[in-house]
């Protein structure tokens, strides 16, 4: 069939409309696929790994890695070290954060004041954290936590506490202030205000800054490297790195320790999404 | 705790590294400390440089799309989740030069790939760890550009429209200065990371081959946790300090401007 000249316009004008979606695809595989490769690396029996040309569908599976790295290996409690971590000092930040949030979110401060707790909050978070590490090390080395998940704990709680501070007192002051006032005049206490009526209407901003600091504690590197340098007391950033370094890698069970370690903070994020862009811009964005 | 935590330890290592004058007279000397710095600011310029353009292309192409938006945000948001060693040893296996899958694929499609040694090449090392940075944190960049475009009303762009103004009038003249203030936070905001820069090149290279990947928090680390010089570290830890400091007032008062 001979198209007419309209009709070689209208399959031109149809084939241009598709350039931005072919665009978009490009960029999600090239975003996907090194996480993908991690993901076939830990699938795939050890002659297949570096097999050339590179196998990027239909290999045979396996889950012996899996079975490796955390049944037979010492992944397992490298994962439970970091779950408790992340669990105790992200209760503790929030348990901290949320009530001095509260308290600046609706009390007054002088001008000044509000300015300065501000910056100095922020600028806790902006601290490169090789610049306070040196000095933690050796108190932590003198209070005898070196090595420990205590230790750990206290530093992890530390730096996110000014975040939870931050991000809570800006949903805090979403809230009108109307409504608890009215709860306190039937006889609510502030703090009964605060537990009964401010926080359920907040949830969803204290769900996603304590995902926040679960994503932080649950990722977080440097720190855990230098406090913990035995076995034990290993995170799994740190269990995964430090076999990186060995002579000989064992590409199959590191990979598969990455893949468990990466579904928490998949999970976690889609859990968060609609907070993203405020978490990630310390709340200058409102996404 | 706050004081406990970000005081006292500044406190500490203002001692630690006043104990001994020479910690920082030392620092004008050093020559792997210039290189350090140097290699740090080029891969923060670099880096920050390629992903503000990707990452502004990326927000104004999901953007343009009728369908498919919120797919292609979430796709795309990734690689910045995960775990930063995760994302390293992903790349190790992508780029050892003998049975990496780069070199793989493209020997596959024909190219010489001998000389191609990524980041066990000294000339090729720092790019490849900029590379993976980019992959990394370009999507920082396309989520709060994406943000920032969205929350940008509609009246102002249809009355250009309305006035005949073309795309490209459009966006300068129009899109640009309403982003601005996004564009300002996010550059900042990345460029504190870029600074203290880490996780990934430890994993990727640690600091080598030679120095051409060495940064000035790798050669802190190295200072003080293989060598235990700890003064000599903490004055080191004043410099790249200051520097931040100077980067986070500008970023203060830019999310006050908001």
């Amino acid at each position: 069939m001979k198209r007419t000249r309209a009709g070689w316009y209208e399959a031109a004008r149809k084939a241009a409309a598709l350039v931005p979606y072919l665009a978009a695809v490009a960029a999600v595989f090239i975003a996907l696929a090194p996480v993908y490769w991690l993901l076939t690396i830990s699938l795939k029996r050890e002659v297949d790994q570096f097999a050339y040309p590179p196998q990027w569908i239909g290999f045979t599976a396996t889950l012996e890695h899996y079975r490796d790295a955390f049944a037979g290996g010492s992944f397992a409690a490298y994962f439970e070290n970091s779950v408790l971590l992340a669990a105790i000092s992200t209760l503790a930040a929030l348990a901290i954060g949320v009530p001095a949030a509260y308290g600046l979110a609706r009390f007054e401060w002088p001008r000044q004041w509000d300015h300065r707790i501000g910056d100095w909050i922020l600028s806790t978070r902006m601290l490169p954290p090789i610049v306070t590490i040196v000095p933690l090390f050796l108190m932590l080395r003198q209070a005898r936590l070196l090595n420990s998940l205590t230790g750990l704990a206290i530093v992890y709680t530390g730096f996110n506490l000014p975040f939870v501070v931050w991000m809570m007192r800006g949903f805090f002051e979403e809230v009108p202030k109307e409504i608890e006032e009215a709860a306190m005049l039937d006889g609510e206490s502030r703090a009964g205000a605060l537990l009964r009526i401010v926080l359920p209407l907040v949830r969803p901003g204290l769900a996603a800054t304590a995902v926040f600091c679960l994503v932080v504690a649950w990722n977080e590197f440097l720190f855990a490297l230098i406090l913990t340098q035995t076995e034990a007391a290993m995170t799994l950033p740190v269990g995964i790195a430090s076999r990186v370094t060995q002579y000989e890698i064992k590409w199959g069970a590191m990979s598969a320790a990455g893949v468990v370690a990466m579904i928490p903070v998949l999970v976690f994020a889609a859990a968060a999404q609609k907070y993203l862009v405020r978490g990630l811009s310390l709340g200058a964005v409102k996404g | 705790m706050l004081l406990a935590l970000s005081i006292y330890p500044l406190i500490y290592s203002v001692k630690l590294a006043a104990a001994d004058r020479r910690n920082f007279t030392r620092l004008f000397t050093d020559r792997l400390f210039l290189t350090a710095s140097i290699q740090t600011i080029w891969l923060t310029l670099s880096a920050l440089s390629i992903e503000f353009l990707l990452g502004l292309a990326l927000a104004l192409l999901i953007d343009s799309l009728a369908r498919g938006r919120m797919f292609f945000r979430t796709a795309l948001l990734i690689p910045m989740l995960l775990p930063p060693v995760v994302a390293a040893v992903a790349w190790r296996l992508i780029y050892n030069p003998q049975f990496g899958v780069l070199n793989g694929t493209l020997r596959r499609l024909g190219f010489h790939t001998a000389d191609l040694t990524w980041t066990s090449g000294e000339s090729s090392a720092l790019a490849s760890v900029i590379l993976v940075d980019v992959w990394e944190w370009t999507p920082f960049l396309f989520l709060l550009l994406s943000a920032g475009l969205q929350a940008i009303p509609p009246e102002p762009l249809e009355a250009a429209r309305v006035d005949g103004a073309g795309a490209w009038r459009i966006f300068r003249d129009v899109t640009l200065p309403l982003l601005k203030p996004t564009i300002v936070l996010a550059l900042l905001l990345r460029t504190m990371d870029l600074v203290r820069i880490f996780d990934q090149i430890f994993i990727l290279t640690q600091g080598g081959p030679g120095t051409a990947t060495e940064t000035v928090s790798l050669y802190i680390y190295r200072t003080a946790f293989r060598f235990s010089n700890f003064g000599y570290a903490a004055a080191m830890s004043f410099v790249l300090l200051a520097a931040t400091l100077l980067f986070s007032r500008g970023l203060l008062r830019a999310m006050r401007a908001r």
